[in-house]
């Protein structure tokens, strides 16, 4: 291995800084602007004024109490719907099992938002345009391929040998479930959960169609903030509000999606 | 977890009476997913093909006619197949170089490129929208960077085709790099110093040594990119010009605005035959790497 400067990584690490980090980091200058006029390069006045104005405003509230209520209910509905299901294709033996998980996988064939308008034409008929089932339900289908295979792989990679000293100790399945099989997967599970809480809290494509007009959640409400053009610093101090869960999501996920596995579930 | 680890390996000791409740315990969001992708989807093609007659069921192109003879709906249908192809080898420009560095690379710069490189998958769209307008925006940071620098504004994405091209790329790094990374796994490190120290120059190294391994590999971001670019709706909607629109938020509109669902399902349909090659490759090299793990 050479000791050689690696200016490759250098060069890689600037660009990408300048082009990933550079206008997050224009956003948070934002939201702490009180006033920042053209052509000053830095704002002319810092403060917190506008946090108190957002804050203040109750569509804000209620788009954030929306988005909670919508992600803490699919994220529960998908995980006592899917994990049951990741365990069976993980552990048992049952017909059609390999033709299923491959049917879980190929859910992302299709182009999504085509698929939105091909579900919302469905709902229409049934009434759950504009409703908060409606959009649980098109949110619900968004978690599930990532609800079934990421646990999975967390059951498949449990220590067989652990449970079967279990059960030769006299534990019952349920027993060895419990202590055994569920305490390994547990943190890959977590990340799976927290992925699909985060990604439920950020879905707008699905709430958009879906929800419009009743249903606002905070991402909508970003997207009327920016189409309105009303006060800059209103969408500046939602963006680092709304960043929240994902700076949280990204402490707890990082290892696996990272991971080469996470790559084969695209097909790779 | 192993790298094999998304492949359903055979079980071993499997209990018995598994298949009853194996079944029953699947059969929820099985359930869901024939519900809410299989039907929507069939029923989609069903309904934009038949219309109901005072004699019954008949079949008629009409929506399709209209599409593919009404001059917005095929300028939004070009615009969106331009953006998609542009994006996808702008993806491949800019991934390739860091997927082949994070690759080889042994230096502690790689963690940092690394995770430079998977940052936009935390970022959320609505934010990168909103980040991107206040940086390239009319009178945005970068204006104001080459202002106070005495140079002139640039011309702003923001509003024109480029706005969704340089949102969607900037979403869509991360996956394109971890997808790339991993096909890049296959190439054995042998191969590569065999080749290098016959003298191999970087280039040919990557021509006659690499490419050929990551064909596959390749082949599968491009039909994950077409995939997920063709119909994207929130950049496009908030960063895109108004007229002529990419069909995502062509469809929403059709769809919400006009009223017409017939139509916006009629266009979607149209998305899924477009993209159903790539659908269909997608699926096969995921069924081929299943077999292959197995």
């Amino acid at each position: 291995m050479s000791r050689r400067t690696d200016w490759t990584g250098i060069l890689l690490a600037a660009v990408l800084g300048l082009v990933i980090v550079v206008p997050l980091v224009v956003v948070a200058i934002w939201a702490f602007a009180e006033v920042w006029r053209y052509p000053s390069v830095l704002p002319q006045e810092f403060g917190l004024r506008f946090w108190n104005a957002t804050l203040a405003r109750p569509d804000v509230w209620a788009a954030m109490s929306m988005s909670l209520r919508l992600s803490v209910t699919v994220t529960a509905l998908s995980a006592l719907i899917c994990l049951p299901a990741a365990y069976a294709f993980a552990r048992l033996d049952f017909p059609g099992r390999n033709w299923l998980f491959l049917s879980f996988l190929a859910s992302h064939a299709f182009p999504k938002f085509g698929l939105l308008v091909a579900i919302a034409g469905i709902f229409l008929n049934l009434g759950l345009i504009s409703t908060f089932w409606g959009v649980v339900l098109i949110q619900l289908v968004g978690t599930l391929m990532m609800m079934i295979w990421i646990p999975v792989a967390a059951f498949q990679s449990v220590d067989r040998r652990m449970e079967e000293a279990a059960r030769d100790a006299g534990a019952g399945p349920v027993r060895v479930f419990w202590s055994i099989s569920l305490p390994q997967a547990a943190p890959t599970i977590f990340a799976a959960l927290m992925l699909s809480f985060v990604g439920t809290f950020y879905e707008t494509e699905g709430a958009w169609l879906i929800g419009a007009p009743e249903i606002r959640t905070m991402p909508v409400l970003m997207i009327t903030f920016i189409n309105n053009q009303i006060v800059v610093q209103y969408g500046a101090v939602l963006s680092v509000l709304l960043w929240v869960p994902s700076f949280f999501a990204l402490l707890f996920t990082r290892r696996l999606v990272g991971s080469q596995s996470f790559a084969k579930g695209f097909g790779v | 977890m192993s790298d094999a680890a998304i492949a359903v390996r055979p079980v071993r000791a499997a209990p018995r009476g598994g298949g009853l409740t194996g079944l029953l315990l699947v059969f929820l969001p099985v359930g869901l997913l024939a519900w809410l992708i299989l039907y929507p989807i069939l029923r989609a093609v069903i309904r934009t093909l038949v219309v109901q007659t005072g004699t019954g069921p008949a079949l008629s192109l009409e929506t399709y006619r209209f599409f593919f003879t009404d001059g917005y709906s095929l300028a939004n249908l070009w615009l969106t197949l331009w953006v998609t192809a542009l994006c996808a080898v702008l993806l491949l420009a800019v991934c390739l170089p860091i997927a082949l560095y994070l690759r080889f690379a042994k230096s502690r710069i790689a963690a940092l490129v690394q995770g430079l490189a998977l940052f936009p998958m935390f970022v959320p769209s609505v934010i990168l929208a909103y980040a991107l307008i206040r940086t390239l925006g009319p009178n945005g940071a970068v204006d104001l960077v080459l202002n106070a620098a005495g140079l002139p504004k640039i011309a702003s994405p923001y509003l024109t085709p480029a706005g969704p091209v340089i949102g969607l790329v900037w979403d869509n790094i991360p996956l394109t790099v971890l997808m790339l990374v991993a096909g890049l796994g296959n190439v054995s490190d042998n191969a590569v110093e065999a080749a290098r120290d016959a003298g191999a120059r970087p280039f040919a190294l990557l021509r006659h040594i690499i490419l050929p391994q990551i064909g596959n590999a390749l082949l599968v971001v491009l039909s994950f990119t077409v995939l997920s670019i063709f119909s994207a709706f929130t950049l496009p909607y908030v960063l895109g010009p108004a007229s002529p629109e990419m069909m995502g938020p062509f469809m929403q509109r059709t769809f919400t605005d006009v009223q017409d669902p017939r139509m916006a399902i009629t266009q979607a349909v149209i998305t899924f035959a477009i993209c159903a090659g790539f659908g269909a490759f997608y699926v096969r090299s995921i069924a081929r790497n299943r077999e292959a793990s197995r």
